[in-house]
């Protein structure tokens, strides 16, 4: 196999852009017709996925190292589509026919045989995967909703009880599907460690316009069916570490920082944890009250609300409304102690913070800021754990 | 010169290998052996043309059976051929692709916009309900001063009383008393229709908080009995 001429053909390819995508499924579903009802009906999604995944895949091919753990995970994630090893074959025909549609003249033997190389190394390591993973777990788990409570309008806490057990780490996201939605899955992390009766806790903020999380914050009530995933992610504890931690949560970023601070709770001895817990206004910070409570009771935590849209209490000026119902009068510090600012910025006012591990996560953006102040602040980049909810969450 | 014996040809029929066999070339000349040259050449010519126009006619055979090939691939009569049909139907399902992700596409930003003004709304009902809130404060406030100062007003200059009595423990301190206490009445005052005016804002407020609890009541009443409960009010 030439990597340079498979990289070569895979570029001029995939720069007719949507439309090799389009190609490739409509020929599947022509040769397969069974196979279009594993797929939404809406297929733009897909199309990115599949061409991105292929992207990576050819980047990679020369890199082994890199790519077959790649390609494991890709192999355990297809499970819970219900993706078998009789589909392999299908899909690798409709993929050598869209290259070969494609490629016009530049398509040769050569090229073809490269094809047909990578292909099966990739359905090899993919399905090898898929099927050790099944000597472990489950394709999916199904789980019924126990409770839902709507924080705000457009924030619910899920409460969801799996069918059989569901071993995650704490920090850790699976996929949930909804049936009204059925084949949209949407990344939720576990908002809770694991508990005796195995129940996980989903925050769910509902991004408008997308096909899962409204029906989640809006339609979802006790006794409603969902199905999972197997867990994954790597934002979780380094639990060989013993330095004092900083947990910088940015609206519903909240939920695996919060699952980390319950793991924490439960060390003999806990280090000095800091929980930034930020929103666009006080309304935003659904959990507060919990997370004051919990500090209320544990020495070792302190948590630091802030708001980033709302002008502070001494800005707002007059002996108006506000400052009547903030009971202090509106003078001297907020009364709940809520800071005011973008949260990179508050945690950065409350350091420095040398020798801290820190989780992040939140908006893209937040995180990204987050990160950039904490190394200004003395934590090594390296000791710096994140996670950012892009797209998997609509 | 005789001619040969040579078979009638038409310009339609073949020569047979039989014609062939069947020729018959008169002698030569005395004293000359051999056929004769002209007949031999005639002949020969002869053969030639006829083998041109067999060539022509194969070529034409040739074409006739490739085009007769193409039709049947392209399908005559509406049958295709397996690989044609399977590029049409791959055609056909992204044409119909594209049409759903269209509609998905639109009901999507539909949706968003939906939302985007219902949380506009939203923000200007909160801000409007603040708003009114601080000038009904100020409202009091200034209602409540304006009559404050009258009752302070309306009591005549400390100067004018008498010393009130026995109560006034010392001298100097009587003014002070005085002053005290008209601050306090004057206090009293304000608080008074302060609360008076807040009171009423109040109510009016509140009368028409429950007018509009109402009115989503009965149009919620009007809608399709819900699937989807309205927004919670918030305590």
């Amino acid at each position: 196999m030439d990597a340079q001429r498979l990289k070569d053909n895979f570029a001029a390819v995939a720069g007719q852009g949507d439309a090799v995508a389009l190609f490739f499924y409509s020929d599947l579903f022509v040769r397969n017709p069974h196979l279009r009802d594993m797929f939404p009906i809406g297929m733009t999604g897909q199309r990115d996925k599949l061409l991105r995944a292929l992207g990576q895949i050819v980047a990679k091919v020369d890199d082994l190292p890199s790519l077959v753990p790649f390609l494991q995970q890709l192999g355990r994630d297809h499970r819970r589509f219900g993706i078998v090893a009789e589909h392999y074959p299908h899909v690798g025909a409709s993929l050598l026919a869209t290259l070969r549609h494609f490629s016009g003249t530049a398509w040769t033997e050569d090229v073809e045989s490269d094809w047909n190389a990578a292909y099966s190394l990739v359905a090899k390591v993919m399905l090898e995967a898929a099927d050790e993973n099944a000597l472990s777990s489950p394709a999916w788990w199904n789980g019924e909703v126990v409770a839902a409570e709507r924080r705000r309008f457009d924030i619910a806490v899920l409460r969801v009880r799996p069918d059989r057990p569901l071993p995650y780490t704490p920090g850790q996201s699976v996929a949930l599907e909804v049936p009204s939605r059925l084949r949209h899955w949407r990344y939720y992390s576990m908002a809770n460690a694991p508990r005796p009766d195995h129940t996980v806790d989903f925050h769910v903020r509902l991004v408008d316009g997308g096909p899962v999380s409204p029906v989640l914050v809006r339609a979802t009530k006790p006794g409603d069916r969902v199905r999972m995933g197997a867990p994954i992610g790597t934002l979780t504890l380094d639990e060989s570490s013993s330095r004092d931690v900083l947990l910088v949560a940015g609206s519903t970023g909240l939920a695996p920082l919060k699952a980390i601070l319950e793991q924490l709770a439960g060390r003999p001895a806990p280090p000095r944890v800091h929980l930034f817990f930020g929103a666009r206004d006080r309304d935003g910070l659904y959990d507060l009250e919990h997370l004051s409570k919990l500090a209320a009771g544990l020495p070792w935590l302190t948590v630091v609300p802030a708001v980033s849209d709302e002008p502070a209490p001494d800005e707002s000026g007059g002996h108006g409304f506000s400052a009547l119902l903030g009971s202090g009068g509106g003078h001297g510090p907020d009364p709940e102690g809520i800071e005011h600012g973008d949260l990179p910025d508050v945690v950065a006012r409350r350091g420095p913070w040398p020798g801290h591990d820190a989780y992040v996560c939140g908006p893209a953006a937040m995180v990204e800021a987050a990160v950039e102040r904490l190394a200004a602040s003395g934590v090594a980049r390296d000791r710096i754990r994140l996670e950012s909810f892009a797209d998997a969450q609509r | 010169m005789d001619s040969p014996n040579l078979p009638v040809v038409t310009d339609g029929s073949r020569l047979t290998p039989g014609e062939l066999q069947s020729v018959v070339f008169s002698r030569a000349a005395l004293g000359r052996r051999g056929y004769d040259e002209d007949q031999v050449r005639d002949f020969l010519q002869y053969v030639e043309r006829e083998l041109v126009q067999i060539l022509n006619h194969k070529a034409a055979l040739g074409e006739e059976v490739n085009r007769l090939r193409a039709q049947a691939g392209r399908g005559a009569g509406g049958v295709l051929a397996p690989e044609d049909a399977h590029f049409q139907a791959v055609r056909i399902l992204s044409q119909a692709q594209q049409t759903a992700d269209l509609y998905v596409a639109d009901a999507e930003r539909y949706t968003r916009e939906l939302a985007h003004e219902a949380r506009l709304h939203r923000e200007a009902i909160l801000s409007d309900a603040k708003g009114r809130a601080e000038q009904m404060l100020e409202d009091a406030h200034r209602k409540a001063a304006e009559v404050a100062d009258a009752a302070v007003r309306s009591v005549p200059p400390p100067a004018a009383t008498a010393p009130s009595g026995p109560g006034a423990p010392f001298g100097p301190g009587g003014a002070s008393a005085d002053e005290r206490r008209h601050e306090l009445e004057r206090e009293i005052a304000y608080l008074r229709t302060y609360s008076e005016v807040y009171r009423t804002h109040l109510r009016s407020y509140l009368e028409a908080l429950l007018r509009n609890v109402d009115e989503w009541e009965s149009s919620e009443r009007a809608s399709v009995t819900g699937e989807t409960p309205g927004p919670p009010l918030r305590g």
